[in-house]
């Protein structure tokens, strides 16, 4: 944690607001109140009403920080409703970041499911960062349909990067789409790394997370080197106040991504 | 580790004289129940050492059931004022010490609990007869305290030995030493018989130890078990908040005026939607998860994490239980 109070805040104002679904929404802030790295989360205040874990989607490395959120609750509805000027908190950043240095000269096989792919945006931006650093980055990402797809505008770009393979599929097509149609696994019948050594990167709705990592183990990747992004209702974000506790596993100090090795010993690890 | 005595009719004077620089809190007995108390030097109350526990916890000196933990946009704070409570049993010590790890030791630091913790000198004294609610023996404590206080208390037949255990607690009888006398031999040879026989009544009451592999058998305790032991379960949480080393927390944001405070309010893991997330998924739907939950943390991950039980075996779960649910009873037939 950087502040002092690890309870308070940071002001920072909204800088731009871009929907991205029907019921996400990327909010850019007006520069980076916190530093962390990618995997770390921040407890986005919005004034009056509460706060809410979220992992940042932008780049560690982007002038501002930013994040892609859905709205479910409270504090994400009352979000919702502020405009671009106005102003929210940032405390954190909080838990372990993903271990950046065991991928390195590796094939890094990432998988997300519908705003689950906020957090691995900025994964992926930080890889891209350092692109020589890695093999290669393979980008599985699964929606309902064509119109829950997050990041339209920025999919082109990455598909035309080199050392980027990216695949995409929607639960449903419509008259627009003409790519691959079923759940994200689908597009895991093939996977094309070297899985002894790779490491796979899981983050979307509870269960998705348990097919895709049944389909990881399956596919022989190591239990160690399977990383998912743990939901749980976090309050605290420092380990204290037990809300995010799975089994002894504090989920936002010793995680919120934990290894498949960690977690497959849990009575129900996806909820 | 120096041992000092003082006469019973002193008493008094080293509270007035404690009183000079802080809010002083002690037990005073009332229809057979302790309560903590604030000293007036005007109200004649005496301290009572010789009971068991009081009936409200530590936690309330460190850790208020609500607390202003920040301030939006412009955190501020203020020094909390200086408080001496004296009288503290072992059992609560073992609360303090629990909240110690968690909010002193484990990164990052509370910081609202380190300035409380600093501006408080804690003064513990023997609890010479346990009750049958009592049962420090089984979770590795005794009746009385040798750390974690700063100076103990023990209630000899003629007088009290004060004994310090911290720099802290060597500095409060250094200000008040006109009041004391240095402690013989004889003094703790009397103070360790009050303590056997303490102790001898504490085991009467809990002959049976806890199993060794304790946490083992709580982590794998199956539904049924689950199911069994919360029957009587009425959902009040007494035991919960009446728990000295329960830690758990909420925070919730409030508008006032203009600026936003960050409360912290006590919470517990047999609510309902304590673990529910935002999207309305719940991890521990059914009350025997919830209930069982209490077991894993006390007497399983805590341990985990720090080799001790986060259990002062002060009994007070089961005195405020309305389903009379005894954790020992369930502990021992694991």
């Amino acid at each position: 944690m950087e502040s002092v109070n690890p309870y308070a805040t940071i002001p920072v104002k909204i800088k731009k607001i871009i929907p991205e679904t029907s019921n996400i929404t990327t909010f850019i802030l007006d520069g980076m109140p916190i530093g962390f790295k990618a995997g770390q989360f921040a407890e986005l205040t919005v004034p009056g009403v509460g706060e809410a874990p979220f992992t940042p989607s932008s780049s560690p490395h982007a002038k501002d920080m930013e994040f892609t959120i859905m709205k479910v609750g409270r504090v994400t509805t009352a979000l919702f409703a502020l405009k671009e000027g106005d102003q929210v908190g940032v405390r954190g950043p909080c838990g372990k970041p993903y271990p950046l240095e065991s991928f390195r000269n590796k094939e890094v096989f990432i998988v997300g499911g519908g705003v689950g792919f906020a957090p691995l945006r900025s994964l992926f931006l930080a890889l891209v960062h350092e692109i020589d650093n890695y093999k290669k980055i393979y980008l599985r990402f699964g929606a309902r349909t064509p119109a829950d797809i997050v990041y339209k505008y920025l999919l082109p770009q990455w598909r035309k990067m080199a050392k980027v393979d990216m695949l995409l599929t929607v639960d449903v097509g419509d008259e627009t789409w003409n790519g691959r149609t079923g759940v994200v696994t689908v597009i895991l019948d093939e996977i094309p790394v070297n899985v002894k050594v790779a490491p796979a990167v899981v983050c979307g709705p509870p269960l998705m997370m348990k097919f895709v990592t049944q389909r990881l183990v399956e596919a022989g990747f190591q239990h160690d080197n399977i990383f998912l992004s743990m939901e749980q209702n976090m309050s605290c974000g420092i380990g204290k106040c037990n809300h995010c506790r799975l089994g002894k596993i504090y989920v936002c100090k010793d995680g919120p991504v934990l290894t498949w090795e960690e977690v497959k010993d849990l009575e129900e690890p996806f909820v | 580790m120096k041992s000092y005595l003082i006469s019973l009719d002193k008493i008094p004077n080293f509270v007035d004289e404690l009183a000079r620089h802080g809010s002083v809190y002690y037990p005073r007995t009332e229809d057979g129940k302790a309560h903590f108390v604030v000293h007036r030097e005007d109200a004649g109350v005496e301290p009572d050492f010789t009971g068991i526990r009081t009936a409200e916890n530590m936690k309330h000196f460190f850790f208020h059931s609500r607390d202003v933990v920040a301030r939006f946009p412009n955190d501020k704070s203020s020094a909390p004022p200086k408080q001496y409570l004296v009288g503290v049993k072992n059992c609560d010590m073992r609360g303090i010490d629990v909240y110690d790890r968690v909010c002193l030791k484990w990164e990052p630091i509370d910081p609202l609990y380190r300035a409380r913790r600093e501006n408080t000198v804690i003064i513990s004294a023997d609890c010479p007869e346990p009750q049958d609610c009592c049962f420090c023996n089984l979770v590795g404590l005794t009746p009385y305290a040798e750390a974690v206080s700063d100076v103990n208390i023990t209630r000899l037949e003629r007088c009290y030995l004060f004994e310090a255990l911290s720099q802290k607690g060597e500095t409060i009888i250094e200000q008040t030493k006109d009041l004391f006398t240095e402690a013989g031999k004889e003094h703790l040879k009397e103070r360790d018989n009050i303590r056997k026989n303490a102790m001898k009544i504490v085991q009467k009451y809990n002959a049976r130890a806890l199993a060794d592999d304790l946490p083992a058998r709580v982590g794998r305790a199956d539904k049924k078990t689950k199911h069994a032991s919360r029957q009587d379960c009425v959902e009040c949480f007494a035991c919960l908040h009446a728990c000295p080393t329960c830690y758990c927390f909420l925070l919730s944001d409030y508008q006032k005026s203009r600026e936003t405070e960050r409360v912290r309010t006590w919470d517990a893991c047999y609510y309902a939607a304590y673990a529910r997330v935002g999207g309305g998924a719940n991890p521990r739907s059914e009350i025997d998860d919830r209930f069982w939950n209490r077991f894993l943390c006390k007497f399983d991950y805590f341990k985990q994490y720090e080799d001790i039980y986060a259990c002062s075996g002060c009994g007070r779960c089961w005195r405020g239980c309305s389903g009379k649910i005894d954790i020992r009873e369930i502990l021992w037939n694991l």
